[in-house]
Formats: C-alpha cells, sequence, structure tokens
C-alpha cells in the first residue's frame, strides 16, 4: 500500500534519502526510528508528496500521493506542520473534518484526540503537548487508511504521551496502518509491530523489534570475578558482541554482551570459571539501536 | 472549501487592531489630502478634488489593506507551517486563494464604504444613488485583484523579503496607476505604462461612474485579465510550493 523504490532526495550536497526501499502491509504499526537527521522527516515528506524525489518513485495506494491524499486515505501529523491562529480549536477541527472527503462527527474527533476540555480554547495559546493533540486530531478527522505521525508526542509530559498513545493504538486496532516517526526508542520497542532503522537516509534495519534487538546484540551477561580476568578466554567465547573487564580491588567485573545468552553462559562455565553475581538482562531497543549504527559506522 | 472561506472572514473580523487601522486610515488619508481642497475641476479630469480622490483613496486604502495585509499573513503562515498542513487536506489550491480574498473583502468593504460616508459628509460630494452603489461594488469587487496578487506574493517571497517586496510592488502600482495624482499630471510615458497597469484600470472603474457613464470595457478586461493571473498564478504557487520557509 505504501512503497518506496528506489528513492533518493538531495538538498545540495546533503543526501537525506539514498536509494530507499520500503513496503508497508495494511494494519502495520510501523515505527521509523533514528537519530536527528538520519532523514525520518524527509522520508514522510516524500510519503506525503510533499517534496518529489529526485530518482525513484513512491506510491501510495497504487497512485501518487497527491492523489492519495485527495481521496481522504491519509492523515499526516508533521512536526513542522503548524496551526491556524485566532480560531478556536472546535472550529479548526471542524475545518480539518470538512476538508476530509469522509470527515467523522466533529465531537468524536474531540474526544477521540482527548481535546474535548480545551475544545472552546483559543488556538495560539495552548501548551505544546495540547498542540500536539489538536495536530492529532487533524491529522484523525476521517476515515483514512494510513495515518503518517511524526515524532508526534514532542513536548508531551509522561501522562500525556501515554494518553497519546492510547489515541493512537485505538486507530491501529481500527484496522488502520499507522507510521511514526520518533527517537524515543521506548516508544518503538513499546508500541510498533515493527521498527524500521534509518541512519543517513538508508535503512539499516527492518524488523520487529525484538528481531532488532537480536541483531545487536540481544542480552547483557555481567559478573564478576576473584582475581584477574583472563580476557583472552573471556573473548574467545561464543556469540559474543562486545567485551568489557574492569579491575576493583582483587577482584574483576565483567560486561558482555550476547546474541545468545545460554550458550555464552554455558561456555564461561566450560572455562572452568566460576562467576559471582551472575546477570542476563534484557537490552533496550536503545542499546541495540546503538549497537547497529555503531557497527555501521565501523563497517565504512 | 466554504468552511475554510467562512472561518477566514470569522478570523479578519476578530482580528480588531488590523481591521481598525486598515478602515480607518483610508478616510483619515482622504481628509488630508482631499481636506482643504477648492471645488475647482482637476486638469483634465472634469472631475473635482473631492471627487477625484473619493475613488483613488477608496482604491488605494483598499488596495493597502488586502495586497498588504494578504501578504503578510501568508509568508507567516507558510514560516508557520499552517499551510503545509492544508497541503495535507483534500483543500484545491484555488480553494486556499478563495479563502484568502474573502477575508482581504472583509475587510476592504467597511474601508470602501468609510471613505464614502467621509466624502459625502464632509467633503459635500453629491451623486446619483446608482454612482454610489456602482463605485461601492466596483471598488470592492476590483480590491479581489490585489487580494489575490497579495497571495502570490506571500508565495514568491518569504521571511524578511515579504514586506520590502510587496511594499515596492504597492508602491510602484500606486504611483504608476495614479492613485495619487491624476495621470494628467504624470510624464507622458507613466501615462502610457500606467493605462495598462491593474490598479489604473481600478481606478478608472470609479472615474467614469462619476463622470456619469458606464467603466469602461477595456478597464474591466484588464482587471479581469489580472485576476485570472493573479489567482491561478497564487493556487498555483500554493500546490508546488515545498519549500518549509
Amino acid at each position: 500500500m505504501v512503497s518506496f523504490q528506489g528513492v533518493s532526495k538531495s538538498y545540495g550536497a546533503v543526501r537525506a534519502v539514498a536509494d530507499l526501499h520500503l513496503e508497508l502491509h495494511p494494519g502495520e504499526t510501523v515505527a521509523l526510528l533514528g537519530p536527528n537527521g538520519a532523514g525520518k522527516s524527509s522520508t514522510l515528506d516524500l510519503l506525503l508528496g510533499l517534496r518529489t524525489p529526485d530518482t525513484g518513485s513512491v506510491s501510495l495506494f497504487g497512485t501518487t500521493p497527491q492523489r492519495a491524499i485527495q481521496l481522504g486515505r491519509v492523515g499526516a501529523m508533521l512536526q513542522s506542520g503548524g496551526l491556524m491562529e485566532g480560531v478556536k480549536v472546535r472550529e479548526l477541527v471542524r475545518l480539518a473534518r470538512d476538508l476530509h472527503p469522509h470527515g467523522y462527527p466533529v465531537d468524536q474527533i474531540l474526544a477521540a484526540a482527548g481535546i474535548t476540555d480545551i475544545a472552546d480554547r483559543v488556538v495560539g495559546k495552548l501548551s505544546g503537548g495540547q498542540e500536539q493533540r489538536v495536530r492529532f486530531a487533524l491529522a484523525t478527522a476521517g476515515a483514512n487508511d494510513l495515518i503518517v505521525l511524526d515524532e508526534p508526542t514532542t513536548g508531551m509530559d509522561v501522562s500525556s504521551r501515554q494518553t497519546f498513545w492510547g489515541a493512537m493504538r485505538r486507530q491501529a486496532d481500527e484496522g488502520r496502518t499507522v507510521l511514526f516517526a520518533t527517537h524515543y526508542l521506548e516508544e518503538a520497542d513499546e508500541i510498533a509491530d515493527r521498527v524500521i532503522v534509518l541512519h543517513r537516509g538508508r535503512v539499516l534495519a527492518d524488523g520487529t523489534s525484538a528481531e532488532i534487538k537480536a541483531r545487536a546484540g540481544a542480552r547483557r551477561i555481567t559478573f564478576d570475578l576473584e582475581g584477574a580476568a583472563d580476557r583472552g578466554a573471556l573473548e574467545a567465547l561464543p556469540h559474543l558482541t562486545s567485551l568489557t573487564v574492569s579491575h576493583a580491588g582483587s577482584g574483576s567485573t565483567v560486561r558482555i554482551q550476547s546474541q545468545d545468552a545460554d550458550a555464552t553462559v554455558h561456555a564461561l562455565y566450560g572455562l572452568g570459571l566460576y562467576p559471582r553475581n551472575l546477570e542476563v538482562s534484557g537490552l533496550g531497543l536503545e542499546q541495540a539501536f546503538i549497537a547497529i549504527t555503531t557497527a555501521e559506522e565501523a563497517a565504512r | 472549501m466554504t468552511t475554510l472561506i467562512k472561518l477566514e472572514i470569522l478570523r479578519a473580523l476578530r482580528n480588531k487592531k488590523f481591521m481598525f487601522f486598515s478602515v480607518i486610515y483610508p478616510p483619515a488619508l482622504y481628509l488630508i489630502i482631499a481636506g482643504g481642497a477648492d471645488s475647482k475641476p482637476l486638469p483634465g479630469t472634469g472631475l473635482n478634488m473631492g471627487l477625484y480622490y473619493m475613488v483613488s483613496m477608496a482604491a488605494f486604502g483598499a488596495m493597502t489593506a488586502v495586497l498588504l495585509g494578504n501578504s503578510e499573513r501568508i509568508a507567516k503562515e507558510r514560516e508557520q507551517g499552517w499551510v503545509r498542513q492544508l497541503r495535507l487536506t483534500a483543500l484545491p489550491g484555488r480553494g486556499y486563494v478563495a479563502a484568502k480574498i474573502a477575508a482581504a473583502a472583509t475587510v476592504s468593504l467597511p474601508s470602501i464604504l468609510l471613505v464614502m460616508i467621509v466624502a459625502a459628509a464632509v467633503k459635500g460630494v453629491r451623486l446619483e444613488a446608482w454612482q454610489w452603489i456602482a463605485i461601492a461594488v466596483g471598488t470592492w469587487l476590483g480590491s479581489f485583484v490585489f487580494a489575490a496578487l497579495g497571495v502570490a506574493i506571500g508565495y514568491l517571497a518569504s521571511g524578511d523579503a515579504v514586506r520590502p517586496v510587496s511594499m515596492l510592488c504597492f508602491f510602484a502600482l500606486a504611483f504608476l496607476g495614479g492613485l495619487w495624482m491624476p495621470m494628467t499630471l504624470l510624464p507622458q510615458w507613466v501615462q502610457n505604462v500606467s493605462e495598462w497597469l491593474p490598479t489604473h484600470a481600478y481606478a478608472a472603474l470609479g472615474t467614469a461612474v462619476e463622470a456619469g457613464g458606464a467603466p469602461h470595457v477595456k478597464d474591466m478586461a484588464i482587471l479581469l485579465g489580472y485576476l485570472v493571473v493573479f489567482v491561478g498564478g497564487a493556487a498555483w504557487l500554493y500546490r508546488k510550493d515545498t519549500r518549509k520557509a
């Protein structure tokens, strides 16, 4: 339904999107994850037809982005999208509803976005988080098949963020495809079925967040050893992706990242060592992401 | 699309400061320029100053409000990203331009009427009923041309450049079109250029009516031509605007 075929886009000498291939499938909730400057916003701009690719093509529902928008199949909330000033929230939502070919009742839109209580406030006198929710209301004012959100929770505190994702999940539960860009890694981890890691305008990884973690050394193993550790022996452990040894007093603390923690720990005992305070813990997506990015940098 | 038009009109009415100054200054300027004038006819026009300046100040005032107001507001809305958001809706380009023209027309109508009231009350301008109505309606409809030009300028220039660009267009058009002084007082080459400017055609609508005749078809055709070009250009610029501005 969304398809990028070898899309590239440069601004002067800066290559924002480089030979991007991407397919989204109906009903998916997809996170576009990457640091600032990874090309997330550019990718979304291309997707929405706000920019035209230098090479390659973007299609939405088998047509152009512009046409898909005119048909009311796409709702979007942009980071760079502003609001009309000098009008009330309710008036603005009514406008978005009337412009949508299949608009919902205004009260329903307000309630779904959690802004019923600020409906009579004037736009321009809202907090950052409230503005974001109004933007969300504009993006969900009608029956869209695809919702695109660029860093939607910027400026929200923790509790309104939770409420927001609740509202967004309901959109996904109704069978919509949701694509959101974020650099909040825990959001991608928690909410998305699929995570696409973008780096320097290219897809670095594409899979479930579990797969992404697995690819980057999924588990961290920590333990203490008495006396000095034999680094060489530890480095030879299977499935190892990183190793740090720190000395404290007569003992040492070892930190390992492993793709297969079970096998690594088994081999560790096989070395005849007696690890104390052994802990095996999952890596957050953040570490996974840093590991992938670092590996990418090293390969260049 | 009608919702956007209504909302833009409502917003223009709510913007009291802009409304107040846009409405108040054309009659004020009229009083300053034509206030002390005697009733001798201006050379080459057959109209006296009170009458001549009623039309040109009504036109000038309407043009100021719509051209400068629109261009600056639109540049600001582009900067804030509202236009970007709007482009993600099914709104056609002409809908956006129509809404902006409607908002501008809301401001220009009272300023036109006020100049006419002041002219009648203070300068004792007397015309037939049909002439009053024809001048008011003609001047009002003519202001749409400059509202559309304002939208186009708001798209062509961005940020800091908007004000100088719109001012330049505005003063050049006002001066060369003879809004500030009768054309007959200007050099011949200016008069030759002026004939084809929208501002000249605009003022000529009212002047023809004042002299007791119908507006010239040529002037109406010129205005209509400019309207089509400006609206088309503005709508095209709206759709293709890809800069974040």
